[in-house]
């Protein structure tokens, strides 16, 4: 049907925090098998919440693919969940 | 009193539709998607039915409704991606937020579309065009969403021609109807065109000699009222399409309830009684949500032998926990088909919580009022399904709470 992925994977995430209406914004990721994905858009940012956990799921791109990065606010840890190329 | 002629005075409703919402959310979402045709599903199967597809996808003929197998067959590179309702619940809330901004006087008709009533007050405006504001709004989505976000934007003087201006021109458009450009624009459009005219109403029109939209327009309240809708809806329709307001009102909640098409059609009773009971614990929640209280139960079922089949029962005094809409809703499944394919719980005759007179067995009722408020408010705190009955345990991964269309209440 697509080429989406589902992961529960921990990344490691260099993220600057400014103003704006966005002011968390990641910027690359290193993937456990030492892979790093440099953001080049951030398509939607939206919370959910996870029971009493505050959890941002940030919907981005490096240009090739897209990925889902989940930052679970009461945890501080970044998790890669979703991967998908659309590649014809 | 009826109004013969066209409302002149200056159009001050504002029509606001995302184009495609679920769609174009996705392609917000993920850039890889832009550009590309993309349908959106609430499971990922060959046999689900299209709930939003991409203009891109639309252009090459695919509908809403349409089975995703058959929409491949028309075209061949759609990409089928599984709805995400929390995702266009925030954006729901982004454009809620933005039209608030602007007026007290919102009201939001479903997840992707809304209405701000600047008549209420023209103090909002500040002085400022109508268009403007529009623009400024659909700017703003951009900005504050994403620039992936269009939204069509209509202008009128009643909620009915707002609604028709904001489809006049998809995607992205912005249109004022006025009683200058009313009989320009409707001599554009067909009569299926129109929001509330479909199949039916078209041939019951075009028995009285209305074919097109003017003529519609055109009609004689009488004909309309005696032999169209043979009711005041016909009188109505007579002042909506000329810009008198007549849609200004809300309609309180007369049921609540959920439908779920089995994922397997081989599942034994036991497993679809499993599944009925699932959505006893979410219509429960619903109503309880509503500060309601039901007092009938309605069940239904399709299959492939018996087809449609439904039964109801009415109990003598209001109930509100998820044990008891189950318990009745599973007594009236004995009779249920035995190959069904779609199953669906309602509760009807609701009523204030409050407005209901003591029970003689009061301290029973309140100890479980206790016990499901108690339940509630655990679930609202961790997490929907953190407690619910042992029997649902292996349910949740199949029956997945969806996005409730036509109404904004359990947004």
């Amino acid at each position: 049907m697509n080429d989406e992925q589902l992961l529960d994977e921990r990344v490691q995430v260099l993220c600057t925090f400014g103003g704006g209406l966005n002011p968390c914004t990641p910027v690359k990721f290193r993937r456990a098998n030492g892979r790093e994905v440099a953001i080049t858009e951030i398509g939607l940012r939206h919370p959910t919440i996870q029971g009493k956990r505050m959890v941002h799921m940030f919907d981005v791109t490096d240009g090739g693919a897209d990925y889902r990065l989940e930052f679970d606010s009461e945890r501080l840890t970044w998790r890669l969940t979703l991967e998908a190329d659309h590649a014809e | 009193m009826l109004n013969n002629s066209y409302n002149a005075s200056l159009p001050l409703v504002m029509h606001i539709d995302l184009n495609s919402c679920f769609a174009t959310v996705e392609q917000q979402a993920r850039p890889m998607l832009r550009g590309k045709p993309v349908a959106i599903m609430n499971r990922r199967t060959e046999h689900t039915m299209i709930i939003t597809a991409s203009y891109e996808a639309k252009a090459m003929g695919v509908k809403l409704g349409m089975r995703f197998r058959d929409a491949k067959k028309l075209c061949p590179e759609l990409i089928g991606l599984e709805s995400d309702p929390p995702k266009y619940r925030y954006v729901y809330h982004k454009l809620l937020d933005i039209m608030n901004d602007y007026s007290a006087h919102v009201r939001m008709k479903s997840i992707d579309e809304g209405v701000i009533d600047f008549s209420e007050s023209t103090q909002a405006l500040q002085g400022r065009d109508l268009a403007e504001i529009g623009y400024e709004i659909k700017q703003r989505l951009k900005d504050e969403v994403g620039c992936a976000m269009r939204c069509n934007v209509g202008i009128a003087t009643n909620r009915f021609l707002a609604k028709t201006a904001a489809g006049l021109h998809k995607p992205d458009g912005l249109d004022v109807l006025t009683s200058q450009n009313i009989r320009e624009v409707f001599s554009t459009l067909e009569l299926t065109d129109i929001t509330g005219i479909a199949g039916r109403m078209e041939r019951r029109l075009n028995a009285v000699g209305i074919y097109t939209p003017l003529q519609f327009l055109d009609a004689d309240p009488a004909t309309l009222h005696k032999m169209v809708y043979k009711s005041i809806c016909g009188l109505e329709w007579h002042q909506r399409l000329r810009g008198w307001e007549v849609d200004k009102r809300d309609f309180p909640i007369r049921t609540a309830g959920r439908q779920y098409v089995l994922e397997r059609f081989d599942l034994t009773h036991e497993q679809v009684l499993q599944r009925l009971h699932n959505l006893c614990e979410s219509t429960g929640y619903k109503v309880r949500s509503q500060g309601l209280v039901a007092r009938g139960v309605a069940v239904h079922a399709r299959s492939h032998s018996r087809g449609y089949w439904h039964s109801r029962h009415m109990a003598s005094v209001p109930f509100f926990s998820n044990q008891t809409i189950y318990s009745i809703a599973k007594q009236l499944f004995a009779n249920a088909p035995s190959d069904p394919k779609e199953i669906g719980v309602t509760c009807y005759e609701l009523s204030e919580a409050s407005e209901n007179q003591l029970h003689l067995f009061g301290d029973e009722l309140v100890r479980e009022h206790e016990v499901v408020d108690a339940i509630d408010d655990i679930n609202k705190r961790y997490g929907e399904r953190t407690i619910h009955s042992a029997d649902t345990l292996n349910t949740g991964h199949y029956v997945k709470q969806k996005i409730p269309f036509g109404s904004t209440r359990y947004l």
